[in-house]
């Protein structure tokens, strides 16, 4: 007869480094303490926090739309134009990074891992530093936003564009070899139908990003609502805080629920 | 009448892998136009390795494989896709685009018969269109032209690979375990498709399967692969319980 085995215990082994990090995570949050400075509030502070409240609860509605092409909503505009257009060049430019950094079978290694760190080399830069290079190299204004947003982007989307690569499936393109077709007509007539959808749907998601990041970058003059938003706060005019706040809420929830929307329908 | 000639010849033909794993060994072979010639075997006998040998999906190692007597191991670039197109080939997962029509997958078949170019913007002419349209009607799928791939069911989507295979006009069909993923209605359906194709097109079936009733069934000649050697080959009538253990086990019985 044989007897039942019981559960037996997980291996305990483990545990001392468990203790160690935690001691360690601890230790880092005390020294980070240390470096603080005093902990004051300006003597104003309660008189300004007022206004900002009163500021931003009383937005400025005549800014929406003053006809002049200097309103809110030319701004959104142009914030939504860089973003539009960034992501649509750094989609075009991922194309080869993400072949180059994919690492299916039969490839030397050091291929795709050279294109991969290239593209982690991409994304560490943030965008705001890439937008006050390209202002250097063409001038203030949106131009340099959209380069900005475009160089970035290609470090996320072509390494999400190589993976896509990586898990296709790959029998597809197995069947038009057999049927006597070259390698390019294995991109064409297999890889690419069945990555397009894919490739899309990963470049909306950016897009989505791109909104958030396009509408800050007009803070270092980079073009779009960052730069009327700047000197607001540099003036101290809340109500108008308020407003361009409310219109970028607005559009980046748009632009959320448009783009969630396609990509459902892609896949 | 002249005399037929073999429409595939395996000629000494050897297959190691990189790894040292022995694939093919010194497999002779000869199958003559309209045959439909059943691989059987265990799996890892090297039954796959043959079929895409025959196409080159596979390289082999030493000896040669003609078609129609035209050697496809000396083939290179144009004159290997020239040969390969005389092929229509059968995957066990079917293969397909799943994303994409079932027009646009059977088109599939006729990429060999056009530049590169046309396919980049995917100019297939209307004759092709009809083309692909007649082998789904061959299949008796023609209504489902315009459905998308990924909403057939299995068997379904093997009857579209069959129709893709066709349209490619070949004059071999190498099926590559293709009921494997299927249940018995469907593995009968496909098995009686390719059985018509062979018999009214005149069209030469490669087949391997790891039935062995199907084998005796839909065959006219049987190939017996076990570990990378040829143990039985002859017609069906020959292939009697004693041989099929032997292919299978490797002892002989009583």
């Amino acid at each position: 007869m044989t007897e039942t085995k019981k559960l037996p215990k997980a291996p305990a082994q483990h545990r001392w480094y468990f203790w160690v990090g935690w001691a360690l995570v601890l230790l880092l949050i005390g020294w980070s303490f240390t470096g603080m400075p005093s902990f004051a509030l300006k003597e104003n502070a309660v008189v300004v926090a007022k206004s900002m409240w009163h500021g931003l609860t009383h937005p400025d509605w005549a800014y929406v739309w003053t006809g002049d092409g200097e309103d809110l909503t030319n701004a959104l505009l142009q914030t939504f134009g860089i973003a539009f257009l960034g992501t649509f060049i750094s989609a075009i430019i991922s194309l080869p990074f993400a072949f180059w950094a994919a690492h299916t079978p039969n490839r030397f290694w050091l291929t795709s891992r050279s294109g991969k760190f290239i593209l982690t080399a991409i994304r560490t830069f943030p965008e705001i530093v890439m937008a006050l290079m390209f202002i250097k190299a063409v001038g203030p204004g949106s131009f340099a936003g959209v380069l900005a947003v475009g160089f970035h982007s290609v470090g996320m989307l072509a390494k999400l564009f190589s993976e896509a690569i990586e898990n296709m499936d790959s029998g597809a393109g197995e069947s038009v070899t057999a049927a006597g077709g070259n390698r390019l007509e294995v991109t064409l007539l297999a890889s690419l139908p069945q990555l397009l959808p894919e490739f899309v749907s990963n470049t909306l998601y950016r897009f989505e990003l791109a909104i958030r990041s396009a509408s800050i970058l007009g803070m270092v003059g980079a073009g779009g609502v960052g730069t009327p938003l700047i000197f607001a706060i540099q003036t101290r005019s809340w109500s108008r805080v308020g407003i361009i706040l409310i219109g970028i809420i607005i559009m980046v929830t748009a632009v959320d629920w448009l783009s969630g929307t396609l990509r459902k329908r892609l896949v | 009448m002249a005399e037929p000639k073999p429409v595939i010849e395996f000629e000494h033909v050897n297959k190691i892998y990189s790894n040292g794993v022995v694939g093919l060994k010194d497999i002779e072979l000869t199958i003559m136009p309209g045959e439909f010639v059943v691989v059987v075997g265990l799996s890892g006998a090297g039954k796959s390795t043959l079929m895409r040998a025959v196409n080159r999906l596979h390289d082999i190692s030493t000896g040669d494989i003609r078609i129609d007597g035209e050697s496809i191991t000396k083939a290179r670039g144009k004159q290997l896709l020239h040969i390969r197109r005389k092929i229509g080939m059968i995957f066990q997962n079917f293969n397909l685009v799943k994303r994409a029509t079932v027009l646009k997958n059977v088109l599939t078949g006729r990429v060999g018969y056009y530049p590169t170019w046309k396919m980049l913007f995917g100019l297939f002419s209307a004759e092709d269109k009809q083309r692909a349209y007649e082998a789904l009607q061959t299949v008796e799928l023609e209504d489902k032209v315009y459905t998308r791939a990924d909403q057939l069911s299995g068997g379904q989507q093997q009857r579209v690979s069959i129709a893709r295979a066709l349209t490619q006009s070949p004059r071999i069909i190498l099926a590559d375990e293709p009921i494997a993923s299927l249940d018995p209605q469907t593995t009968k359906r496909v098995m009686d498709d390719l059985r018509r194709i062979n018999q009214e097109l005149g069209i030469t079936v490669l087949i391997n399967l790891h039935n062995v009733e199907l084998a005796l069934e839909y065959g006219t000649r049987i190939v017996g692969i076990r570990a990378g050697e040829k143990v039985f080959d002859g017609p069906v009538a020959d292939a009697d319980a004693a041989t099929m253990a032997q292919i299978y086990t490797g002892q002989e019985e009583g």
